[in-house]
């Protein structure tokens, strides 16, 4: 199999895995929740990514790739 | 405008006021009973206390931040972080078998001297960090929300200023969210003693380099958030970074070593004065034994300075008690070094490389940290976070001139870095 066939193929298995996906309103209690957030504490991520920031070569993913001081 | 008698000027500020106050949404029409009245102040504060073994880095960064609801969906922010930086940093030198002395980056006679065998760090190390940001967000349809952003922040030789813009539509009955955002930034560093010109000889820190320097960063991010079932959710994102003008450390210098590891010099380093990031994320978040939250993230990090970096981040959120929770904390990180990394340069190699970093931050390691966390909602609502975690790169040696390999091998040229992280969290309404 190509790889673009695969591709395609695991494309197709995902938007029609998407379709069985979700909750319904009345099953959202869980989901919304405080600690459910993708990212419930943000001043603390904002910590973390200053520091790896300055102390790694990688950066972004979870937000914009960052900047705005001169440590690296 | 014309006052008539009929609008006293006192009539028309209390007008204008409620005006003021309509327009801020602060008048909405709230159910009578004041204790259902929901809160609609935020404040979310932070403090953190990092420290590096070996009389390395040390920051104090305490960090504020208020929002205020201003009802149907609109939000606005601010923060206002300060950064205080104290100790020694890797300069790039190479560890040498007799005393080292560099001149301090300001030059003015001062100079520090680095024993032999030890890393050369540079001690007369420390700023100030002053960083604020402002931030609005409102629903611009039934299904989008729009914000908009600015930020700042000031050292002593470095200035940023930004501005960005998210968008985030909900889709298949708010199952699925689709977010983009762009932002610019525009940083501007002013060198103490100015800037080197790069891969040249330093010589009693005189730099002739210009006193300024520039970069612009364009970044973009496109992700989804996808509800898997009532009790998961996972987000996918993808993150460009391009980054155009000046990307050189101007105090990082390289050593320049003849076949006994001897430095005959030491050289300005030089980075391309172009970057594309770009970094891909998952998140996958899952509530289980109907009490704790389990967080697991991955990264997939590639850039044009032949960098790649996989981050593993886990988290463990036990919801022992009602208001109470225990959240151990771990992550793995790994980099390869950039193209153009070397440890030190073999004498000639400064005028045949285009480009060239002994910085460690863009050599080769794995990182991991292990984390600890206590959070306690108090009696009024209010919520406080302690969180401890150890952290410590283990430095993989590459890019050493094979000429002087073997005279090199007898020093540690790319030692471990420890540190620990304490923060302090406090989130109230108000």
């Amino acid at each position: 199999m190509t790889p673009r066939l695969s591709l395609l193929l695991i494309a197709a298995l995902a938007l029609s895995g998407c379709s069985q996906l979700g909750a319904k309103p009345w099953q959202r209690g869980t989901l919304a929740r405080a600690d459910m957030q993708l990212d419930p504490y943000p001043v603390q991520s904002h910590l973390d990514d200053h520091i790896y920031f300055s102390k790694e070569a990688a950066s972004g993913g979870r937000g914009f790739g960052g900047g705005g001081c001169g440590c690296n | 405008m014309q006052l008539n008698d009929a609008q006293s000027p006192n009539a028309l500020r209390l007008r204008l006021a409620a005006a003021t106050l309509g327009l801020l949404g602060v008048t909405t029409a709230r159910p009578a009973a004041a204790d259902d009245e929901p809160r609609k102040w935020t404040f979310d504060n932070g403090l953190l206390f990092y420290k590096e073994s070996g009389g390395r880095v040390q920051v104090i960064e305490p960090v504020v931040n208020a929002a205020v609801d201003l009802g149907n969906d609109r939000t606005l922010s601010a923060g206002l972080v300060l950064d205080s930086l104290t100790g020694a940093t890797p300069n790039g030198a190479a560890p040498a078998a007799t005393p080292q002395t560099f001149s301090s980056p300001s030059g003015r006679g001062k100079t520090y001297t680095t024993a032999p065998g030890a890393t050369p760090l540079d001690n007369t190390f420390h700023d100030t960090r002053f960083a604020a940001d402002l931030g609005y967000r409102f629903a611009l349809t039934p299904t989008g929300k729009l914000g908009f952003g600015l930020h700042g922040s000031k050292e002593y030789d470095f200035t940023s200023v930004g501005a960005n813009t998210q968008y985030a539509l909900d889709l298949n009955q708010k199952n699925s969210t689709l977010n983009a955002g762009l932002s610019f930034e525009y940083d501007q560093v002013d060198p103490v003693g100015h800037a080197p010109i790069p891969l040249t000889m330093m010589v009693n820190a005189i730099k002739t380099g210009g006193a300024s320097k520039s970069k612009n960063v364009k970044d973009g991010l496109i992700g989804i958030t996808q509800i898997i079932d009532p009790q998961s959710l996972l987000q996918f994102n993808y993150s460009l970074s391009l980054s155009n003008g000046y990307e050189t450390d101007p105090y990082k210098i390289l050593s320049v070593v003849d076949s006994n590891a001897q430095p005959q010099y030491y050289v300005y380093e030089k980075r391309p004065d172009s970057r594309t990031r770009h970094a891909f994320y998952a998140e996958y978040k899952r509530f289980v034994f109907n009490r704790d939250v389990a967080d697991l993230s991955y990264r997939y990090f590639i850039d044009s300075w032949g960098v790649r970096a996989h981050t593993v981040d886990l988290s463990y959120r036990w919801n022992f008690s009602n208001n109470k929770y225990l959240e151990p904390t771990g992550r793995f990180y790994t980099q390869t070094a950039a193209d153009f990394y070397h440890v030190a340069l073999f004498t000639g190699e400064d005028s045949s490389v285009h480009d060239a970093s002994a910085d460690p931050r863009l050599g080769a390691f794995n990182a991991v940290t292990g984390g600890l966390k206590y959070g306690q909602v108090l009696g009024n609502g209010n919520e406080l976070s302690l969180r401890v975690e150890y952290y410590k790169q283990f430095s993989k040696v590459t890019d050493v001139p094979v000429q002087a390999a073997t005279a090199l091998s007898q020093f540690n040229l790319a030692p471990d870095l420890s540190a620990i992280n304490l923060s302090v969290g406090y989130r109230f309404n108000w």
